[in-house]
């Protein structure tokens, strides 16, 4: 049974801004769904369409069994927001934060304080309900952000980038509970993230989204098996940027129609090379480009990563796409500048 | 319905809450008032008797004005709060909840107007320490309490509406600038109707804080004079009316 399906769901801001673009998908109960994506790929903007934030320019979804544009009232009641920014009160204390959107969600103050306790222990804050939020670290605030989300026990949370900006530790800390929580309390859990590895670990299946498309989705398994084979990574002994251009443009040129090329793509500094069985083609490539007179500094060997797929569908590595903090203030700017419009 | 209230109830906790906890910036909203109280006083003694008729100190005349203007302030920059909660995804986590949103801004604008009276009540007090006596007595208190409460309702919900129309701190607080000063100016504030020249007694009929300042002025200074009365309850009721529709609109449409 599916808790959220989008079918041909459309949103065009003011300007012809196309952010998401005709996507078909569905969630099943209790999965962990995740949306893989660069900055601006359009991962906000679906997420505020399926709990009604926004209204879709055309097409449908449907979460937890109401539409999101006609029924948009029960919709609510059934799903969770952690949103990209956490949004808690910095000057209340966190039980605070959790009872007021207890109340929010029609809940009585018995089940309140049920539930914040519960949910405190859940998400390891037990002892800091009555601190003030302002003095809860990065980590803490995104762990009372789940929190507040999970209050009315909803069918569906969707969690918006749930672990950027956080270290490792505390990184690898919150994929336990995002994982228990699906497993245990059964919560379908729909998130977004610019992290290859998060979405390896956590997510039943995944929907790799670019410039408000899907390009690609399936378990990772299977987006990695679409690859095929290996992939081989030829970096070339060069600093400057010609020098790279150069050494792609004529690699290229010689593996072209060579059987075991099965495509190739640029990537970081480097020409990464899509072969069926790296272990034997190898050689032949060495062979090839030696006797072309084309220098290679190392070669390395390995299975496709969530990168290898980001990186074929997109024709972009995903890392050079992320930004640094003053370019995410950056575009927030911008997109702010176009709102104000 | 009954969610509406209990939301409305639950945003006005908040709001106060988080004001208690800071009182330094109820104090600040407070400093300005009161230091005009103390300096326009000074200032324009030699007018006192000539303002506003015999036994009339500049210090009675000014004093309901100074009431009026600390609600003023302190409503006129409502709109803050929700920008910070715009700004910290606050709201847009709010209004993903089943609440009641039009309980979003009734509750804020109804916390503006609680911490407004509290520091329009201290400054009554201030102004009763310097020698201020109120014709009316109690119930005129009451009265002038009612009257700043429907200037300050006008003033936060606008300012509501004000953020969510433009969504961003530096234009709202611009705005907010331009339009207070001016409000203040053009109105029998400072001076009585009769000094004022033609031009201005005619552009502060327009002016809702000038609808307050006669009619509190009235209750401190004169006693109950009916026909000003009415207007200026009517004239700021029907202001509040419409800036609260202003504010829900903007709100309705354009928070997310
Ligand atoms: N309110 C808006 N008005 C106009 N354009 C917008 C608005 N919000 C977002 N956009 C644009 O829509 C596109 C998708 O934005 P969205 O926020 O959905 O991306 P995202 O995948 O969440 O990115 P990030 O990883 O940076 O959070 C971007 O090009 C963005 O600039
Ligand atoms: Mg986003």
């Amino acid at each position: 049974m599916s808790v959220i399906e989008a079918k041909a769901l459309t949103k065009i801001y003011p300007g012809d801004i196309k952010a998401v673009d005709t996507i078909d998908f569905h969630v099943n109960a209790g999965e962990i769904f995740a949306f893989l994506g660069p900055n601006g790929a359009g991962k906000t903007t679906t997420i505020k369409m399926l709990n009604t934030l926004l209204m879709p320019t055309s097409g449908t979804a449907t979460v937890a069994g109401f539409d999101v544009a006609k029924n948009s009232a029960e919709v609510r009641r059934r799903v969770g927001y952690a949103a990209q920014d956490v949004g808690i009160d910095e000057h209340a204390t966190g039980r605070e934060n959790l009872s007021l959107y207890g109340h929010f969600y029609r809940l009585d103050g018995r089940t309140i304080k049920a539930r914040v306790k519960d949910l405190f222990e859940l998400v390891d804050l037990a002892g800091y309900e009555d601190k003030m939020v302002s003095t809860y670290s990065g980590g803490m605030r995104k762990r009372l952000d789940l929190a507040m989300g999970l209050i009315h026990e909803p069918q569906v949370i969707f969690l918006d980038e749930p672990t950027t900006g956080l270290d490792p530790q505390t990184r690898a800390h919150l994929w336990e509970y995002i994982n228990n929580l699906a497993r245990s309390m059964g919560v379908a859990i729909f998130l977004t993230t610019h992290y290859m590895e998060e979405a390896d670990r956590l997510a039943d299946r995944i929907a790799i989204i670019d410039l408000g498309k899907i390009v690609s989705l399936g378990t990772s398994g299977e987006l990695k098996k679409s690859i095929g084979g290996d992939v081989v990574t030829l970096t070339p002994p060069v600093e400057r940027d010609e020098e790279l251009r150069e050494f792609i443009k004529r690699t290229e040129a010689v593996l072209a129609g060579q059987p075991f090329v099965a495509e190739m793509k640029p990537s970081d500094g480097a020409l990464a090379v899509y072969v069926n069985d790296g272990s034997s083609a190898v050689p032949d490539m060495m062979q090839i480009l030696s006797g072309q007179g084309i220098d290679v500094k190392t070669i390395s060997i390995s299975r496709p990563s969530l990168d290898d797929v980001f990186l074929k569908y997109t024709g972009r590595t995903i890392r050079t796409q992320e930004g640094t903090r003053t370019n995410f203030a950056q575009l927030r700017r911008q997109a702010n500048r176009r709102r104000n419009q | 319905m009954m969610w509406a209230l209990s939301d409305t109830w639950q945003v006005v906790l908040r709001d106060v809450r988080s004001r208690i906890r800071m009182p330094v910036f109820i104090f600040m909203n407070l400093f300005q008032p009161v230091l005009w109280l103390l300096l326009f006083t000074q200032i324009f003694k030699s007018l006192s008797g000539s303002v506003a008729g015999e036994g009339i100190s500049y210090l009675d005349f000014f004093a309901p004005g100074v009431i009026v203007m600390t609600v003023l302030f302190g409503s006129a920059f409502a709109g803050m709060s929700t920008l910070m909660d715009m700004d910290s995804g606050v709201l847009s986590k709010m209004v993903a909840t089943p609440v009641n949103r039009v309980s979003i801004i009734t509750g804020r604008v109804l916390a503006n107007v609680l911490v407004g009276l509290v520091q329009a009540l201290i400054v009554f007090v201030v102004a009763a320490i310097m020698g201020v006596r109120v014709a009316t007595g109690m119930p005129g208190v009451l009265l002038v309490l009612l009257l700043v409460a429907l200037l300050g309702t006008g003033f936060a919900a606008f300012s509501n509406g004000l953020a969510l129309l433009f969504k961003r701190t530096e234009t709202v607080m611009a705005t907010t600038n331009l339009l207070t000063m001016p409000l203040m100016f053009m109105s029998s504030m400072m001076m009585p109707s009769q000094a004022l020249p033609d031009w201005l007694n005619t552009v502060r009929q327009f002016n809702p804080v000038d609808y307050a300042v006669v009619g509190v002025r009235n209750l401190v200074l004169y006693g109950y004079v009916w026909t000003d009365l009415w207007k200026s309850l009517l004239v700021l009721g029907a202001f509040a009316v419409v800036m609260v529709v202003f504010g829900t609109l903007m709100f309705g449409t354009r928070a997310e």
